[in-house]
């Protein structure tokens, strides 16, 4: 039995097991990405913080001359690399500083405004993002101090790809994990559910695969086949019971049997009244022995041992020659016996027992159907089954009747003289084919449908 | 005719052997398996009638041991097994016919006599003929005296069934098992109408009646016994 991927515990449990491993990789870089990147920018803002103290000091102590020539001197020799000075007046034009215009309009409002400048570098124009602080000294000119961070900034680019790449590769390789284990499971899984199926079909013989790695399926395995082995020495037991009963009720029984037959075949022939008697007591041994027979094949359908002799049946043919075969026996009884069969339907089962339910259900129509009546036998084919119905327009069963109707040594209120087994044998030949079998109202009568698997 | 009847019950057997000896039969009992397969295997039968469940060698391992020396003496198996897988299991043997027990004296007869007529090597024949009916098995035609008879497809296998044991006792288990291939007894009388509709067919307004019903037996086709 294939299990579809999809529906499978495994898949899943497998989806879900992803959606938590990309949760929790992005939940993770993502909160180190932001981290790092605060620190980053901290460290930025504490260097351009402490220049400019240092610049308001000197502005202090020498004026903006000083000024001036600490920012020249810093532009030129100990500066740190990608540090950004300006002085301008109030009106934003430059008196110093390695930025040529004033980077904002007017006054900018954060406290850590950005701009981007341009630059020359080696064989090319670049365009550098600036992190920077503006101060007004006391005298009304403006002190801005910055930072290149396009390395900064470079760095969280690289940091957020990476997070990214991180969280979608964690992703794809929990998904194909989870792929692999609901596929591995799902095909562990298949391999038993198919090998029960071959069991039910009648391989009595088979058995779960064990693979010796001893994990929880091997352990699985072994137990189900400890119970099918118990299943199977139980189901030799009962058919070595029931050969043994047939035998030890069919002796005698025979014995019996060939007593009044050698007492007909006597010369001088019996008296007729004695040989009436004789007659009606072979019958009567004919019946319990049709009983017997009965009893013992649904005893052995019900045992759960495998449908003997099955074969490709066509059930479109025999239904036609069983009704053929009825027919004139119930035009005898004024009965209507009618076959409406489409062609061809064939499907797994024992012709023998097809017969025989097939041949129990017309005699129960004949048997209950008063003079008059119909008994109808169809076939259809219904792609995956074939459908056989027979019904009448006979009294019927009553609900809470048609419900019990499979058990054994069930009669009716509404059914007169018979052993009560016809039904049951029915049952059990349609468990054995495993076919649903449903007694239904035909308003009037009784419709037995049986869905032979095809 | 020489019959070897190997059949552990000796009570049955005995009736067995009184009967069939009543019946003209010459006779052989053995008890037991491995008894009535030393038996068989000389090979002087005409006929082999085992039980199916035997002490020592079972019915069926006296037919396989038989085939496997390719004596093929008719092999009758008699079987308190009446399953339809057992029946399968018997013929699959090598046995040529399968009788469940309890079963008639008159079938054992029956199936004796039909065993013992068979000539398995004879050409297939493609007309029968009995007295002045006659059956042309390719054109599926019949014709009685001359006149041509219309019977349906199942009337013509009948017939045909009958017309091969012409002059032999057939029971209705024998018809519904060579006729509609069904092994078991359905419980009305089914084959009774049947015949009597042949019956209409091939003997109305003829001189003589050639379907005959034996009572107690089943049917005979040919001229009066």
């Amino acid at each position: 039995m294939r299990l579809a991927l999809i529906n499978t515990s495994a898949f899943r449990l497998s989806v879900g097991y992803m959606l938590l491993v990309t949760l929790a990789v992005g939940v993770t870089l993502g909160s180190a990405y932001l981290l790092t990147e605060s620190l980053i920018t901290d460290e930025v803002d504490l260097i351009i913080d402490t220049e400019l103290q240092s610049l308001e000091e000197k502005f202090q102590r020498s004026g903006i001359p000083g000024v001036t020539d600490e920012i020249n001197l810093r532009i030129d020799s100990w500066g740190r690399i990608g540090a950004v000075y300006m002085l301008a007046d109030a009106r934003f034009e430059r008196i110093a500083g390695n930025v040529t215009d004033w980077p904002f309009e007017g006054m900018p409002a954060e406290r850590w405004p950005e701009f981007e400048i341009g630059t020359i570098e080696p064989g090319r124009r670049a365009v550098h993002p600036v992190r920077a602080a503006v101060r007004r000294l006391p005298d009304g000119n403006l002190l801005l101090v910055g930072t290149d961070i396009s390395q900064g900034r470079r760095f969280a680019e690289k940091f957020r790809f990476a997070t990214l790449w991180g969280i979608g590769l964690s992703t794809l390789a929990a998904a194909l994990a989870g792929f692999w284990f609901s596929f591995r499971l799902a095909r562990r899984v298949g391999e038993v559910a198919s090998t029960c199926q071959s069991i039910l079909a009648g391989e009595a013989g088979r058995r779960l695969p064990v693979t010796g790695t001893r994990d929880e399926f091997d352990a699985l395995a072994v137990s189900v086949n400890h119970v099918l082995e118990r299943l199977e020495e139980q189901a030799g037991t009962l058919r070595a019971t029931f050969d043994s009963a047939a035998h030890d009720l069919r002796a005698p029984l025979q014995r019996l049997r060939t007593r009044l037959d050698a007492l007909l075949l006597r010369t001088p022939p019996l008296e007729a009244s004695v040989r009436d008697s004789v007659e009606s007591a072979l019958q009567e041994i004919e019946h319990l022995q049709r009983t017997l027979a009965t009893l013992l094949q649904i005893a052995l359908a019900e045992s759960g041992a495998p449908l003997a002799a099955a074969a490709a049946v066509d059930v479109s043919a025999l239904a036609t020659e069983l009704v053929e075969l009825f027919e004139p026996v119930a035009a005898g009884q004024g009965l209507t016996l009618t076959a409406e069969v489409a062609p061809g339907a064939t499907a797994r089962g024992n012709r023998q027992l097809l017969a025989q339910l097939l041949t129990n259900l017309i005699e129960n129509g004949m048997k209950y159907v008063p003079r008059g009546g119909r008994i109808r036998v169809g076939v259809q084919s219904l792609g995956a089954a074939v459908r056989l119905t027979v019904s009448d327009d006979g009294p019927g069963l009553a609900g809470p009747e048609r419900a019990r109707a499979g058990q054994p040594f069930l009669r009716f209120s509404s059914m007169g003289d018979g052993s009560g087994l016809g039904l049951s044998l029915v049952a059990a030949i349609a468990r054995l084919h495993r076919a649903p079998l449903a007694l239904e109202d035909n308003a009037p009568g009784l419709r037995v449908q049986l869905d032979l698997p095809a | 005719m020489h019959v070897l009847l190997i059949e552990d019950d000796t009570e049955a057997a005995r009736f067995l052997v009184n009967g069939l000896r009543d019946s003209g039969y010459t006779l052989e009992h053995a008890a037991d398996g491995r008894a009535g397969l030393a038996q068989a295997l000389s090979g002087r039968y005409d006929l082999v009638i085992t039980d199916r469940m035997l002490p020592h060698v079972d019915g069926l391992s006296v037919i396989e041991a038989m085939r496997a020396r390719h004596i093929a003496t008719p092999v009758l198996v008699l079987s308190a097994l009446g399953g339809v897988d057992d029946r399968i299991r018997g013929l699959k043997a090598g046995g040529d016919d399968y009788l469940t027990k309890p079963f008639a004296f008159a079938e054992l007869l029956a199936r004796m006599e039909a065993l013992l007529r068979r000539h398995p090597s004879a050409p297939e024949a493609t007309r029968l003929k009995v007295e002045d009916l006659e059956l042309d098995l390719l054109g599926r035609r019949v014709t009685r005296a001359g006149r041509e008879v219309e019977l349906t497809a199942r009337e013509l296998k009948l017939l045909e069934y009958l017309m091969r044991r012409a002059g032999q006792v057939v029971t209705r288990t024998m018809l519904l098992e060579g006729v509609w291939d069904l092994h078991f007894d359905p419980q009305s009388n089914l084959i009774d109408v049947h015949i009597s509709r042949l019956r209409q067919a091939i003997d109305r307004g003829a001189e003589r009646a050639l379907i005959h019903t034996v009572r107690g037996r089943g049917y005979l086709l040919g001229l009066e016994p």
